[in-house]
């Protein structure tokens, strides 16, 4: 079952370029769909026209059946969010701001302080959840998730929501991330974080310049990309960087890291143009592995934002 | 309770919660501002005659109300914005002035130990005597959420880098040219009729009136006028709460 479909969505800003420029996507209930793309990508435009905060120019957004542009009102009721910037946290405790926003959003006494100490021990917070929280940090981050969390939305919108989170919070993050689609919301997650997002999301778009550059699961992703391997290499930063083997298709290039892709049938070749690369010092080390949604998401996104 | 009022009621507590730290500081600095008028205002004009001290008793807690809605209400809104506040509440199923409400209310709250002080210093100095009237508590909720309205549309409207300028010029202009401390017959003609299309009149009045039982103009006319400000000013706001860039 549908919960979000977004169709043909354009926004353009005052005296700005076109931040969403005809992006069509849909979600389904009990789906944690991943939103790819790097800053400026028209991401948070997006989320802040689902959330009805701002109007799109044309294209429209429905979420669970209601015109979510004619009907704010209820496209709120149907959304629960956690914004990239901190949730407003400061001056309470974790407990109090997780349980104003749940009554807000309509939860009721009892339910509400049972789900509320379920995320707090979910989350490792039972500790600190009844001091004020300080505004920047990553008890601030999980506290926005638990107020996204605790009566969430048909529609969960979670912006960024691990960032300055410690790897083992992390982990709890991204189990109750996933609690939230197993018990019927559908979630779409903004991020930069590729690596992380492979394991979560079931489905994904890579958005860069306003457009979707890509969508689908990340396996299929990965399959369309043509190349199931990837070389990747540490350059001498004293050196010029060598030409690639023709058996290797350049990537992404950042600072010292050189990703190609690599077909099964050419391995050889390029470990064999590494390690000779390696021996004449031209690069410091490489490594060979199954190709990664970091490389789906090279091959649509340049470094600088635009679509490859 | 409905859906409305449970909002209001919720962004209250998280307002109150938020600020409790600094309520003390706040309910202090409103008592020393209300000594400061009080005190001040002999010194600026040293033979107060009876009917001068009713108008500087009144107009203080009358200025405290309007200065509320002016610069209070919309730096907090202004900082709300800046800070993602604004936003994350605007994302809730919220009627759009609930915050607003709840803003004001607060403020009400920190502003009452003050009030109350300044009340009883100028009966004291000036021996002004009070008969407080039920039509206290509507004319203060007017004067409030008229001023409030006025600043709130003002906040969501102008960059929060501009609210602050726009805001202040308005206390300005409000401080100096406005009959709150001092008759309306004080003031020249022409600026007497601009006076009588304005609200600021009527807010002295009706908070005069409800301190001492007496009305400069007509009481219906000030209550009406204000009501129309009042609901025409909340209809603004809300209009420009609800816009959607």
């Amino acid at each position: 079952m549908t919960i979000l479909r977004v169709d043909h969505l354009t926004k353009t800003y005052r005296g700005g370029g076109r931040a969403n420029d005809g992006i069509s996507l849909d979600i389904a209930a009990g789906e944690v769909f991943g939103l790819l793309g790097p800053n400026g990508a028209g991401k948070t435009t997006l989320v802040s026209q689902v959330l009805a905060l701002l109007v799109p120019d044309a294209g429209t957004i429905t979420i669970d059946g209601v015109d979510a542009v004619r009907h704010p009102d209820a496209a709120r009721r149907l959304c629960s969010f956690q914004p990239q910037a901190a949730a407003p946290v400061e001056g309470v405790s974790a407990r109090q701001a997780i349980e104003i926003v749940g009554s807000i959003r309509g939860g009721q006494r009892g339910p509400l302080r049972a789900r509320t100490d379920e995320l707090l021990a979910a989350l490792d917070l039972v500790d600190v959840a009844d001091r004020p929280v300080r505004m920047s940090g990553g008890i601030a981050r999980l506290t926005g998730f638990c107020m996204a969390a605790v009566v969430p939305g048909r529609l969960v919108v979670l912006d960024e929501p691990t960032n300055d989170v410690d790897p083992l919070r992390r982990r709890a993050l991204w189990q109750q991330v996933r609690r939230l689609a197993d018990d019927g919301a559908a979630v779409l997650l903004v991020t930069h974080n590729v690596l992380e997002a492979e394991r979560c999301v079931d489905r994904l778009a890579i958005v860069a310049a306003g457009r979707v550059q890509a969508i689908g699961a990340p396996g299929q992703l990965k399959a369309d990309l043509g190349a199931p391997l990837r070389l990747e290499c540490t350059l001498d930063p004293d050196k010029p960087a060598p030409e690639l083997p023709a058996s290797a298709a350049l990537s992404a290039r950042s600072g010292r890291r050189l990703l190609a892709h690599v077909q099964l049938a050419d391995v050889g070749d390029a470990v064999a143009w590494a390690q000779h690369a390696q021996d004449a010092h031209l690069i410091t080390e490489f490594s060979v592995a199954a190709a990664s949604l970091e490389d789906v998401y090279a091959n649509w996104v340049q470094p600088e934002g635009a679509p490859a | 309770m409905t859906q409305a009022w449970r909002s209001y009621v919720l962004l209250f507590r998280w307002q109150w919660l938020r600020n409790r730290q600094l309520l003390v500081l706040l309910a202090t600095i409103q008592i020393a501002l209300g000594v400061g008028v009080i005190f001040g205002f002999s010194y600026l004009v040293p033979h107060i005659t009876p009917q001068v001290a009713v108008f500087f008793a009144c107009g203080a807690p009358t200025l405290t109300l309007i200065l509320m809605g002016l610069t209070l209400v919309p730096q907090e809104t202004a900082q709300a914005r800046v800070s993602g506040r604004f936003d994350y509440v605007s994302a809730l199923p919220v009627p759009r002035l609930a915050p607003m409400f709840a803003d004001v209310s607060y403020w009400l709250l920190v502003q009452l130990p003050g009030t109350i002080v300044t009340l009883a210093l100028a009966a004291w100095r000036f021996d002004v005597h009070f008969h407080l009237t039920g039509l206290l508590v509507p004319a203060i909720l007017l004067v409030s959420l008229t001023s409030a309205a006025v600043g709130y549309g003002v906040a969501v409207t102008f960059p929060p880098s501009a609210t602050t300028q726009v805001t202040q010029f308005l206390s300005i202009a409000l401080l100096l040219f406005s009959p709150i401390e001092f008759p309306l017959s004080r003031l020249p003609e022409w600026l007497q009729e601009v006076h009588r299309a304005l609200p600021v009149t009527y807010m002295a009045d009706v908070i005069r009136g409800g301190l001492t039982g007496q009305y400069g103009t007509s009481r219906a006319l000030a209550f009406a006028v204000l009501a129309a400000y009042c609901a025409g000013g909340l209809t603004l706001s809300a209009r420009a709460a609800n816009r959607r860039g």
